[in-house]
């Protein structure tokens, strides 16, 4: 290997083993190097240069795509979303990991607890994001924490019979779908009515519901028949008892006058119905909504007002083994005599953990933070991937619009190198103090 | 010791050395203090499992969900299997397999994660050690400038890298998206291996030097061994940064090209119809991790840590 | 099951439309056997589409009789979704296909645009103005030259309704979107609420938009909202909104309540209709639903899962929407000559009918044997789409910038999900719908 050269320098042995390390040594860092130019450095200007170009590249704008940015609604929502992201997420993620790196301190195992919380730092945000998709649907039958809120409702509130029996319009009776129902004229004792609903499915009808017949009413009473007026075939007439089609039963009929109720009834199985011990005078008849409410089904956690609330949600569930694990180092870091001395001085448990604990983890809680802040600003997966689609847009942050921006449609390549490089701009801070803290450390 | 201290740390190794066990006071208000420590003990323990149990079931949801039939999921929620184990059953997982796009899939995560560790390392040792402890011009700077590439969000790339990717033929290959990755994980791998080089005692190099080594042989028979813990770290967790990475492949790669994010993914439009798919899917994306996360579990922390700065 | 990634394609066929400088991937799909003699025989004709599985056998078995009759060897090439971005690469890196199966009249355009394409042969030009209605030529045509020869058709307009549902409820095959929202009711009556919707998918939303819009404010109207001549603030929009928001604000026609249709996806919406616990009694969407019912629920066409065409609205004509997959042959391909020869094969109701006969496919062309169709049901769609013959007109939001009509969570898809989410200012969603289209189509 460059025996000449070697052989002519010879001379200078000192000098030329100087100049081969250095030689040494530009082989050894020009790999990176050059990557790092090429797809790290040139990438930043060029996007740079790029955002003051069009969407197409051909015309100079100027500062126009950033004053885009301020105009476009959806990429002002998605600022806001970032926003939010950057003020709760890192916020709850120290507090959280501090809290249970204080407690796991008090238990035998913490090792097995730590590695619990730590597990999702190796899931990739798609599989936490599919996790959670899981986790959030709506359906209470199939997303568990609606089957958990639900479970919880129900335990206090009853499911009713006929959820989705509505009165047949037109026929005698008032109320929108839901209930209460009434009877549009009143009724005297004496008298009896027949009240049609329809809308319930043949499979949803009780096992035991018979034909529809009507009650003769008693002379201090109202009698009558609630009854599915829909007969197989849609054969019938609206507002008649036909034959084949069946009473409703169960349901809970009040005479009401005054609005007061007087008295009440529940309809047996095929639907006919006695209110009995009434004073004569003019009734309404009523069913009340309890017959008919709907069944609880949840909250809807991808909606457009908590999508962004659930989504970080599970980035908490990602992210807080991290932040405890890190705290949790700070903490037994912590010198236990001046702890002691200060619990010897008569000092509560609070006002150690704010005067001594806290002051002492500051830098580690700093490091935790600034990391939370860096990270949380480029989230982009778990927003794209647990986002369904009509609120795409509520749930946007600046790293999932910069990319719907650039490739997902729009194709506005100007517009989508401005929000790189203001994305860019905003982890400059972080930037700072990386190489501050580099500094500090003694390089 | 105070009367009202009712948290209290657990005597650790270092606290015990510190403190020895408190002497006898008067009965009374140890006992209220020993009942009230107990009280609050279970308390916490009863707030940590809770924690634990809310951690794990998601998690636990995924594994159900993936070993249920199309149908079962459709109707009702994972947690039925739980009172009923005949819903599960292995044939998501046999029908994933057999689906060639998953299994191709699957296979390009190995292709593009191996070597982009591999090389990742190799570049950043070769770069640490010159950083740390060969002289050039221009050296100290060079490494600021690294340290402050260490939060370039890859989006500011994607654009720029495309079109030059797509210039030079690598757009759309497993190559150019290991490029990607090697370029972005490069910044954090030469901070972190050059930190750690440059913590070996300079006598020891000095030494080698004087025994004639040439500077290759001293990084590869001196540098590196001494390094094997940084290295582990660092080779963790970028392995698992770039086998859970989605979005520079949902960019540069194609479908021939696409690892198993990106192909789960494209699933991710059709979601409630497609969970017997996206669950096993993600499950299996999983389990490689979860190994790595078992069985290097020092590393593995270490690793995270370290890297999450960037 | 191709048909429901309808909406990758959408999505991502234009989401990197502007990379498609780039270079690829070296795909290579199956390829059919050398033949002796005939004309072509020495030569390779390479065919790129989307189409994979079921699809792509079948259009192979087109190939294979282009193969026997001209003794061209024929090699299809999957191109992933993208076909945009496949094509651009594989022409940047000198290996283009010489024949590429466009999905969307858009994509056809670009390419145009870009200068790729080659403009049909007399004979394909002549074969096709006597066998295709003159629309299918008006779509294949920019800027006056004739590219896209069209050879497989979608029928985007036919109502799915599951029979026992509407034996039960009594009703019958409705004649006019009146008579269907009246039907709607009385299913609803009967206790199975009318219509399955996937407000999840944002394109299922701009196809009932299509369906009552051209058939209310007619075909001239359309074409001029689809070219963005007419501005989405026109009356005709606003009406066409109001009459779809009398749909979606009707409690008993959305099965499960808006919110819940936003969380519903399309196969989700069939399997409401078709699925083992059954939801809802018809779902609204193009011809693939019957792949959908057949294949993923074991229905039988004609038998337990049929059709009607999307009704008339307001007295105007019924709809015919359609789309389809274009032939256009690429200059920079090795063999264009041959490519070429192979669309005058594919103008040819011959070949049409190879692919017929494998079912899942409509062809555009009048010739084609109706008989050749392997069930009733593929055959009355077939016969609707020849005899609306011109009236037919092509999915909008496939015409328009993918920003508009082709993105999730973005522009018109957005706007419709909203819309069906708050139906009451079907005004205020035309302002907006119109404010997203000037910015996508920059007029």
């Amino acid at each position: 290997m460059a025996d000449a050269l070697t052989a002519r320098a010879a001379t200078n042995p000192r000098r030329l083993a100087q100049r081969k390390k250095r030689r040494l040594a530009v082989v050894f860092v020009l790999p990176a190097l050059l990557l790092l130019g090429a797809l790290v450095v040139y990438p930043v200007l060029f996007s740079l240069g790029r955002s003051f170009f069009d969407a197409g590249g051909d015309r100079f704008v100027g500062a126009g795509n950033y004053a885009a940015i301020i105009h476009d609604p959806a990429t002002l929502k998605a600022i806001r979303n970032s926003t939010i992201w950057v003020v709760v997420a890192p916020l709850l993620l120290t507090g959280l990991g501090l809290m249970l790196a204080v407690l796991t301190e008090k238990v035998r195992w913490a090792t097995a607890f730590k590695l619990v919380l730590f597990l999702p730092m190796a899931v990739s945000f798609l599989a936490a994001g599919i996790i959670f998709r899981l986790a959030y649907e709506q359906d209470p039958d199939r997303g568990v924490l609606n089957a958990a809120v639900v479970g919880v409702h129900d335990a206090f509130h009853d499911a009713a019979a006929y959820p989705t029996a509505r009165a047949r319009e037109d026929h005698g009776l008032t109320g929108g779908a839901g209930g209460p129902y009434s009877t549009e004229e009143t009724v005297r004792p004496g008298r009896s009515v027949s009240l049609g609903f329809v809308g319930v499915a043949p499979d949803a009808m009780p096992a035991g519901a018979k034909a529809a017949a009507a009650a003769a009413p008693d002379t201090d009473g109202i009698g009558g028949v609630v009854y599915l007026d829909f007969a197989p075939g849609g054969a019938g007439t609206p507002g008649k008892v036909d034959p084949g089609e069946k009473g409703l039963p169960g349901m809970v009929v009040e005479a009401a006058r005054d609005g007061r109720v007087a008295a009440t009834a529940t309809t047996a199985d095929d639907g006919s119905f006695h209110i009995t011990g009434l004073a004569d005078g003019e009734y309404t008849v009523r069913l009340p909504a309890a017959n008919f409410a709907a069944p609880y089904q949840g909250v809807n956690w991808l909606s457009p007002a908590l999508v962004t609330p659930a989504i970080i949600a599970a980035y908490l569930w990602v992210w807080t083994g991290f932040a405890m694990v890190l705290i949790g180092a700070g903490l037994a870091a912590i010198p236990r005599d001046a702890l002691e001395a200060a619990r010897m001085d008569g000092a509560t448990e609070g006002q150690i953990f704010r005067k001594i604990t806290v002051p002492l983890l500051a830098p580690v809680l700093t490091v935790v933070f600034v990391t939370l802040v860096i990270n949380v600003m480029k989230v982009f997966d778990l927003v794209y991937i647990i986002a369904p689609g009509p609120v795409q847009e509520e749930a946007n942050v600046l790293a999932t619009r910069m990319w719907l921006v650039s490739f997902g449609g729009g194709n506005d390549q100007g517009l989508g190198s401005a929000l790189s490089v203001v994305l860019l701009l905003l982890v400059v801070p972080a930037m700072l103090f990386n190489i501050q803290r580099f500094r500090r450390s003694g390089a | 010791m105070s009367g009202h201290s009712t948290i209290e740390r657990p005597p650790t190794r270092h606290a015990a050395a510190v403190r020895p066990v408190p002497a006898p006071s008067a009965p009374g208000p140890r006992r209220r203090n020993r009942m009230s420590r107990l009280l609050s003990n279970s308390v916490v323990q009863g707030v940590l499992i809770l924690v634990a149990l809310v951690w794990i079931t998601p998690l636990a949801g995924l594994l159900l969900s993936s070993m249920r039939s199309e149908r079962d999921n459709a109707s009702d929620g994972w947690w039925t299997a739980l009172t009923d184990p005949s819903q599960l059953s292995l044939d998501n997982y046999s029908a994933l397999l057999k689906d060639s796009g998953i299994a191709a899939a699957f296979g390009n995560t190995i292709l593009i994660s191996v070597p982009t560790t591999a090389l990742v390392v190799a570049i950043a040792a070769l770069a640490g050690y010159a950083f740390a402890w060969l002289e050039f011009p221009g050296r100290d700077g060079i490494f600021l400038v690294v340290v402050g590439l260490l939060v370039v969000p890859v989006q500011i790339g994607l654009l720029p890298v495309a079109k030059l990717f797509g210039a030079v033929g690598l757009f759309g290959t497993i190559t150019g998206v290991v490029l990607f990755h090697v370029a972005y994980g490069l910044p954090f791998a030469i901070f972190l291996l050059r930190n750690y080089f440059a913590g070996i005692p300079r006598e020891m190099l000095e030494a080698a030097r004087m025994d004639g080594g040439s500077e290759w042989r001293i990084f590869s028979r001196l540098v590196l061994p001494l390094g094997r813990p940084a290295i582990a770290s660092l080779a963790i967790f970028q392995f698992l940064w770039v086998w859970n990475d989605m979005l520079v492949a949902l960019l540069f790669a194609d479908s021939e090209s696409q690892p198993l994010t990106v192909a789960l993914q494209s699933q991710m439009r059709q979601f409630g119809s497609n969970i017997s798919v996206l669950a096993p899917g993600a499950f299996l994306s999983l389990v490689v991790p979860l190994v790595v996360f078992f069985a290097f579990q020092r590393h593995f922390v270490q690793g995270v840590m370290a890297g999450s700065v960037k | 099951m191709r048909r429901p990634s309808k909406t990758t394609r959408r999505t991502t066929a234009t989401a990197t439309a502007a990379l498609a400088l780039v270079l690829g991937a070296t795909a290579c799909g199956g390829t059919t056997g050398p033949a002796s003699g005939g004309e072509l025989s020495g030569q390779t004709v390479t065919v790129a589409g989307v189409w994979t599985g079921s699809e792509q056998e079948n259009f192979k078995k087109v190939l294979d009789a282009f193969t026997e009759k001209t003794g061209a060897r024929t090699v299809f090439v999957p191109s992933g979704d993208n076909v945009s971005t496949f094509v651009g690469s594989k022409i940047e890196g000198g290996n283009a296909p010489d024949v590429v199966m466009v999905p969307q009249v858009g994509v056809l355009q670009q390419f145009a645009k870009e200068g790729w394409l080659q403009p049909l042969s007399d004979q394909a030009a002549t074969t096709a103005g006597s066998t295709l209605a003159p629309v299918w030529k008006n779509y294949g045509t920019v800027d006056g030259t004739y590219y896209g020869l069209y050879f497989k058709a979608a029928h985007k307009s036919t109502v799915w309704y599951a029979p026992e549902a509407f034996t039960q409820a009594g009703v019958s095959e409705p004649k006019s979107y009146a008579d269907m929202l009246k039907a709607g009711r009385t299913l609803a009556d009967s206790g199975r609420p009318a219509f399955a919707i996937a407000g999840e998918d944002g394109w299922t939303l701009t196809d009932w938009f299509e369906n009552i819009y051209l058939s209310q404010a007619g075909p001239e109207k359309y074409d001029q909202l689809a070219q963005h001549t007419l501005k989405w603030t026109d009356d005709s929009v606003v009406k066409a909104l109001t009459t779809l928001g009398e749909l979606f604000k009707d409690k008993q026609l959305v099965a499960g309540g808006a919110e819940a249709a936003l969380g519903t996806d399309f196969p989700s919406s069939v399997a409401q209709v078709f699925g083992p616990e059954p939801k809802a009694g018809m779902v609204y969407e193009g011809d693939f639903v019957g792949g959908v019912a057949t294949g993923q629920f074991g229905k039988k066409l004609g038998e337990d899962a049929k059709f009607f065409p999307f009704p008339a609205v307001d007295g105007g004509k019924a709809p015919v929407v359609s789309g389809g997959d274009a032939a256009v042959v690429l200059k920079d391909g090795k063999n264009s000559k041959a490519g070429m020869k192979l669309l005058e094969f594919l103008a040819d109701a011959e070949a049409a009918e190879v692919w017929a006969g494998a079912g899942g496919f409509l062809s555009p062309n009048n010739e084609v044997d109706l008989a050749s169709y392997s069930d009733d049901t593929t055959r009355s769609t077939a016969d609707s789409l020849i005899t609306a013959g011109n009236s037919i007109r092509f999915d909008m939001s496939d015409q328009a910038p993918a920003a508009f009509g082709g993105t999730k969570g973005a522009g018109e898809w957005k706007l419709l999900q909203d819309f069906l989410r708050d139906p009451s200012d079907p005004q205020g969603t035309a302002a907006k719908l119109e404010a997203e289209a000037v910015k996508a189509y920059g007029n």
